[in-house]
């Protein structure tokens, strides 16, 4: 009895651990009308890799996110439809 | 109650499904929505050429987005195109980006013809080259010729009010292209060559004459502490 108890604490945990990193379609809906939001996550996440007295380093993913902190809003362009045709 | 053996083929299944994810994260990729599918090309010659030419699209992507991360590749932008307005089916290699730099007074005093000089000079060789890296693209007389889209910020947006972005257009017969890449002719001739239209923001500023040089910028330029991913290899 206290097995069965052992193996279903086992997959339960192990089912929180999976889903863990998937965000749901609310999750991204989310993120998507705030993407300060997932900035700020992925900053910690920045911060914490580069430990101080290691040398830093800068992913494609973090020139992504400080891409998208500093969005100052739809800009103002030609359309593509204005140069080429498909 | 949940049997011993169905808990453990659980279990199991779990931690198989966690590896795989980190694995998959962990390897390199790019966009995939930076290149127009082979099937929203409009004619039959324009699929054909998507169709045949699918990795090198691809690794075109895959290397702008890793090998020149202050450059974003707009979406769909990938492709073989058909200039605006012309006469028959000619199908050019395009690519559009749009360049991310610090707001310069000093770019922002130049004329908007010595801004689009400057970006020409900088960007629209290099990409040239990396769009016929792959010797198929190069050999492939289908091919009409090349478009390099570029679109910068033109001045830091006031507060309140929309970024403008200009944009030059340049268009490359595949001959002129041929005589660039093999060195016979320079940035300056290439420029005297193409033909270059230019957007302030949304409103059209017509052709442009260009008096281009050759700029090594892309290939010295680095991003401070930029690390490319174990995998990729950057020329």
């Amino acid at each position: 009895m206290r097995s069965d108890r052992w193996w279903r604490l086992l997959i339960i945990g192990g089912t929180l651990i999976a889903t863990a990193g998937c965000a749901t379609s609310e999750e991204w809906q989310t993120w998507n009308e705030h993407p300060a939001h997932f900035a700020s996550g992925t900053h910690m996440g920045f911060s914490v890799r580069n430990r101080e007295g290691t040398s830093a380093r800068v992913t494609r993913q973090d020139i992504a996110t400080s891409r998208t902190e500093a969005w100052w809003g739809k800009p103002i362009t030609v359309s593509q439809e204005q140069i080429l045709e498909r | 109650m949940l049997s011993r053996s169905f808990a453990i083929a659980l279990g199991v299944t779990t931690l198989i499904a966690v590896m795989a994810g980190g694995a998959a994260s962990a390897s390199p990729d790019a966009p995939a929505d930076r290149v127009l599918p082979t099937s929203e090309h409009t004619s039959p010659k324009a699929q054909s050429l998507a169709s045949k030419h699918a990795s090198a699209l691809r690794d075109l992507n895959f290397d702008v987005y890793h090998c020149l991360p202050w450059v974003e590749v707009a979406k769909h932008s990938i492709g073989f195109f058909k200039p605006r307005g012309a006469p028959d089916d000619k199908r050019f290699l395009s690519i559009r980006v749009y360049i991310e730099q610090d707001p310069s007074p000093q770019f922002a005093n130049l004329t908007f013809e010595d801004r689009a000089a400057a970006m020409f000079s900088r960007y629209v060789g290099p990409l040239l080259r990396r769009m016929n890296r792959s010797p198929g693209v190069m050999n492939d007389d289908a091919i009409d010729g090349f478009t390099v889209v570029l679109e910068w910020l033109k001045r830091m947006p006031a507060r309140g009010t929309r970024p403008v972005h200009e944009t030059i257009a340049v268009f490359v017969d595949k001959v002129d292209a041929d005589e660039y890449l093999v060195g016979r002719a320079g940035s300056r001739e290439l420029a005297t060559r193409g033909h270059v239209l230019a957007w302030d923001g949304e409103t059209p500023r017509g052709a442009l004459k260009l008096a281009a040089w050759d700029d090594d910028f892309v290939s010295t330029f680095k991003v401070k502490n930029y690390q490319v991913p174990s995998g990729v290899t950057c020329h």
